[in-house]
């Protein structure tokens, strides 16, 4: 018996969007028309973007197992950039300004751009770059960023409802994409947009963060609403229909199952190798769920989510001849 | 628009553009059409001619046609004989005297004249434009006051740049009156005049205004990324400005030929005029969001005018009162030992009202106590209190007042050491020894509602004035206007019918976990959480046209009996995203509304008794149907159309139009005492409304039974109407 499958064509599609310009050499990302990894019935000219995350001081929350890869760069963000992309193969970073937050070192915007600029200077990949969330000092320190570092094509990490208007100004000034944040409701994600298109901002160089949790800490619940979201996408809400960058490994990485070391729960096994599955987990659901972009603290954990998509996007990414990432795939024989 | 006016402003603008043309000649004889002009420090070059006609002047040569453009545009200047000038000729003059005053501004260097002399900033550079540009856009600073003139003596000028400093307005200024400016009476009174502390003198011609609108020009290139172009980009830049930045201009003193033509061009921005002298108004709005040009307002008045005209909306971040304040402390108890204060409860009148007024009635920021101060009575003190709220805006709505009036619980509750309960006239109010110790005093209550009121509506309301009575003979004076007001509100409501309005409105705010689920509320049926009735909807949607509640047109009807329109099913399909086609506001059998999962209630049939009952989300115990809320709420929610299963906010059971396609409250045999109780003798009225005798007392509840067969004896034995209607389905 055959089964006989009947492709579903939709509507809608996602924007493309370009991440990085200037001296970047770009990745783009999205503009597939289905649901996440249908490579049966649609096409998607990108996959899934990994990338690391990168911060400008010593990340002294950080569980030891998700340190030692970082061992010796951290707090180093040119340092640690470099080991990112050379050792770790990531398609681009995500810069979090951590240091910058009041209560974390309370750094300034000025040093905050000095440090992203050390970043653009040791690595040619696009850069994320979250500030120390919503508030007045994100916004001094990511439009400081964003003017010193004009025409990078950075994404700066994040506008929300509540405060948009100063990095949707930036991000339109200084030829930047913007992450909108939007607490895990399709409702606030699409209200974003449309505030975000009132500014004259462009959503084909907007990401959306629906906001997610770690594996065990609300997974589900972000699931459904990517999935809402990109149901909606499909149906033609070009209000909806930008690419989901989500950040897994900040979630992963606080769940107690990754923080517990193995003396105090010797039934749960190896805390590192724990630590990597949580990671694993929730990166691969997200994926499943339609994220275009996974942000990941842990290199094995990006080595082994690209060998699965791999597995399914059949190469490794080539560049084609204006240096854009191809990492095209349309369904294959072996696949269908 | 005003004659008078408009003939000024095509005077002055011929005049400009003669002087222009006049300098540009001269200009010419002695330099080479190749040298260099521009402001220092911008990639913009001359930023109004580059907004207006798409070109870029970087050369002398340039300027010929720019200034050509700005001739073309002229009206024929006015005469005795003819004046047909009106509103589009003088817009068309005011771009072309903009035009030309930019390009005398741009020639002065070339003249000998120099743009930044004294005090005089001249043209601002990029660097500062970035800076500074993005807080008019971004919101943290309000707006800016292209102030044009001067004030009667340096007093008044510098209590005008305070009052406008206060409000956050950036003040540019220039020009000047029978040689006196506004920045050299500053000067006088030693008040510093740089970008630091938002004053900005430009020049003491009425040309370098240009400059401020440059700097607006500027903004709209920068932060709005728009580009220069054709006609249709020039409306996106003038547009970008109108809803952007809010500036406006204040005209000092004389308004002559060249100041009206200023003007005319300011308004092509969206920039009213507010002026000190009596020039003709203009006040129907059009291409400003209100009035074009308010006259004859006095000096003190002038900022709180301005920012109404040209609504600016001012918001606050921190409330100016001595405790701290937040949702944190909205569940806080004041106990009676900790009572500094205390009013209402059931020892004292106390009651709040909101009313809304005409513009002109409300001084906004006006806080005042009528009687006794925290301070003026002793500890544990029982007063009387009035909490007389009265609000204006441009869009506000008598139909707004209950909405803003029911906030006012959430907005006392928050400060902390204040404890507040109860709504309208059952109001209990107490402020704890420790907030009193801090500072806080019975004005602080006003200081609090005026704030928040203005932070979190911004869009229907403009101004807020409290009066705060705490002596009888003021609080019974007011309270049965008050109470009058209440009861209106409450008949108002009631004869509010689905058949009286066009409109409905959707909520979608639960479509994150019930991803197909969409609310339809009706004045007759409320969202099934029972937080949103039909005029918080609309109120909702006054406030944010991008959030989750829309308005719905009905359209035409397709079934009266059940309450479906042509309209809402077309929403319906779209909002749903093609999971349900039809909707019923009217019945649970046929094409019910889906139920995310938030109801107050849960409404079902009971089959073999001809009727339903209504189980609440409170209600753990067993149901005649078998199943415990729970267990039904799982059937009934997640954005299901289940037949026979609804959600329902609690007192919708009260309305004529409850599930009135399947016959009606007639229908309910069960329902909990819980419910019994929150409806009371509104549920008691309704049912003799039926016009079935003894009928409330035939609705059983828990106390009666649990179980379908005792319930259906219990039925037969009272004679419920419901065995008489037949099945549902």
């Amino acid at each position: 018996m055959s089964l006989d499958l009947k492709p579903k064509k939709w509507a809608g599609a996602l924007r493309e969007v370009t991440l990085g310009a200037g001296s970047r050499r770009p990745v783009a990302v999205g503009g597939g028309n289905g649901l996440p990894l249908h490579t049966f019935e649609a096409a998607f000219p990108h996959r899934p973007a990994l990338a690391l995350e990168i911060t400008d001081v010593d990340p002294v929350r950080w569980v030891e197992s998700v340190r030692q890869p970082w061992e010796g760069v951290l707090g180093r963000p040119a340092e640690a950039a470099r080991r990112a992309v050379a050792d770790f193969g990531a398609d681009l970073l995500l810069v979090h300004l951590m240091g910058t937050h009041t209560d974390r070192g309370n750094r300034s915007p000025e040093q905050a751009a000095a440090d992203v600029g050390a970043v653009l200077e040791a690595v040619n990949v696009p850069l994320i770059v979250k500030g120390p969330g919503a508030g007045q000092k994100q916004n001094t320190v990511l439009a400081r960023v964003a003017e010193d570092c004009r025409g990078e094509g950075l994404a700066l990490h994040s506008a929300t409802n509540e405060d948009y208007k100063t990095l949707a100004a930036v991000a339109v000034a200084y030829g930047h994409a913007l992450v909108g944040e939007s607490p895990i409701d399709v409702n606030m994600a699409k209200q974003l947009n449309i505030l975000l298109a009132d500014s004259n901002v462009d959503l084909n160089r907007v990401l959306i963060d629906p906001l997610t949790g770690g594996l065990g800490y609300g997974l589900e619940y972000s699931y459904s609403v990517m999935e809402r979201i990109r149901l909606a996408a499909l149906g033609g809400d070009a209000m909806l229909n930008c690419p989901i960058v989500c950040l897994v490994g900040e979630e992963a990485w606080k769940a107690k199952e990754a923080k517990v070391p193995a003396d105090k729960e010797p039934l749960w096994g190896s805390q590192r190798e724990r630590g990597i599955h949580w990671e694993v987990a929730t990166a691969m659901t997200l994926i499943e769920a339609g994220a275009e972009v996974v942000v990941l603290r842990h290199p094995e954990t990006l080595d082994r989510i690209r060998k699965q998509l791999d597995s399914w996007f059949g190469s490794e990414p080539s560049h084609d001849r204006e240096g854009v990432v191809q990492n095209s795939f349309r369904a294959t024989d072996e696949h269908r | 628009m005003s004659r008078i006016i408009a003939s000024a402003a095509i005077r002055g603008g011929h005049a400009c553009v003669r002087r222009a043309e006049t300098m540009l000649a001269e200009a010419l004889g002695r330099h080479n059409r190749n040298t260099a002009i521009g402001f220092p420090s911008t990639a913009y070059a001359l930023p109004i001619i580059l907004a207006l006609t798409g070109k870029r002047v970087e050369k002398l040569g340039d300027l010929e046609e720019a200034v050509g453009a700005a001739r073309s545009w002229l009206p024929a200047e006015p005469t005795e004989k003819l004046w047909l000038p009106y509103l589009g000729g003088a817009l068309d003059a005011g771009a072309a005297t903009l035009v030309a005053q930019e390009a005398i501004e741009a020639l002065k260097p070339l003249h000998g004249i120099p743009l930044e002399f004294d005090y005089w900033l001249g043209p601002t550079t990029d660097g500062i434009l970035r800076e500074q540009g993005i807080k008019l856009v971004d919101g943290r600073m309000p707006g800016f006051a292209a102030c044009v003139g001067a004030l009667p003596d340096d007093e008044t000028a510098e209590q005008l740049a305070r009052d406008l400093q206060e409000r956050n307005l950036l003040v540019f200024m220039g020009a000047n009156c029978a040689g006196e400016t506004m920045a050299a009476q500053l000067n006088r009174r030693g008040v510093q005049m740089n970008w630091e502390t938002f004053l900005v003198p430009y020049g003491p011609d009425t040309s370098s205004i240009v400059h401020a609108l440059g700097f607006a020009c500027r903004a709209a290139f920068t932060f709005g990324g728009l580009k220069p172009g054709g006609l249709e980009e020039t409306r996106e830049i003038l547009l970008y400005n109108q809803r952007r930045v809010f500036a406006f201009v204040l005209a000092l003193g004389e308004v002559d030929d060249e100041k009206y033509a200023t003007a005319a061009g300011a308004i092509n921005f969206g920039f009213p005029v507010i002026a000190d002298t009596d020039i003709p108004e203009i006040l129907p709005s059009g291409i400003c969001t209100y009035e074009h040009v308010v006259s004859n307002v006095a000096h003190r008045d002038m900022p709180a005018r301005a920012v109404e005209v040209r609504g600016v909306k001012i918001h606050t971040v921190e409330i100016p009162i001595p405790v701290r304040h937040g949702p944190a402390f909205e569940g806080e108890r004041v106990r009676r030992e900790e009572v500094a204060i205390e009013f209402g409860g059931k020892y004292t009148r106390c009651f709040e009202y909101l009313a809304s007024r005409p513009m002109d009635q409300v001084q906004d920021g006006l806080i005042r106590v009528v009687g006794p101060e925290i301070g003026d009575v002793p500890e544990g003190a029982r007063l009387p209190l009035a909490i007389f709220v009265e609000v204006a805006g441009r869009k506000m709505q008598p139909e707004f007042e209950s909405i803003l009036e029911r906030h006012i619980h959430s907005f006392l509750s928050e400060p902390m050491g204040v404890m507040h309960l109860g709504q309208r006239d059952t109001v209990w109010l107490r402020i704890s020894k420790k907030a009193r110790d801090a500072g806080f005093r019975i004005e602080h209550l006003g200081t609090v509602l005026l704030h928040k009121l203005r932070n979190d509506f911004p869009a229907i309301v403009d101004k807020v004035q409290v009066t705060l009575f705490t002596e009888s003979a003021g609080v019974e004076e007011l309270y049965p206007t008050a109470a009058a007001a209440y009861q209106s509100r409450d008949e108002r409501m009631g004869a509010l019918t689905d058949e009286r309005v066009e409109i409905f409105y959707s909520c979608a705010l639960c479509q994150s976990y019930a991803p197909n689920h969409v609310c339809i509320i009706t004045p007759e049926r409320l969202g099934l959480c029972g937080a949103y009735n039909w005029l918080d909807g609309k109120a909702a949607y006054e406030i944010n046209p991008h959030g989750g509640n829309l308005p719905v047109r009905k359209g035409d009807s397709v079934d009266p009996v059940l309450g479906q329109w042509k309209g809402i099913n077309d929403f319906i399909r779209n909002a749903s995203n093609g999971a349900f086609e039809r909707f019923s506001a009217y019945s649970m059998i046929t094409d019910p509304m889906t139920s995310c999962g938030c109801f107050e209630c849960i409404a079902c049939i009971l089959p073999g008794t001809g009727g339903i009952m209504i189980v609440d989300r409170e209600y753990a115990g067993e149901t005649p149907v078998g199943m415990t809320f729970s267990s039904l709420a799982e059937m009934t929610g997640g954005g299901q159309q289940t037949p026979g299963f609804i959600g329902i906010g609690t007192i919708y059971a009260l309305s004529r139009k409850f599930i009135s396609a399947d016959g009606g409250l007639a229908r309910l045999v069960w329902t909990t005492t819980r419910i019994k109780q929150k409806l009371g003798d509104r549920l008691r009225q309704r049912c003799e409304e039926l016009g079935k005798p003894g009928f409330y007392e035939k609705i059983a509840d828990e106390t009666v039974c649990t179980e379908l067969e005792p319930l259906i004896e219990y039925l037969a034995t009272v004679e419920h109407p419901a065995l008489e209607m037949g099945e549902m389905v």
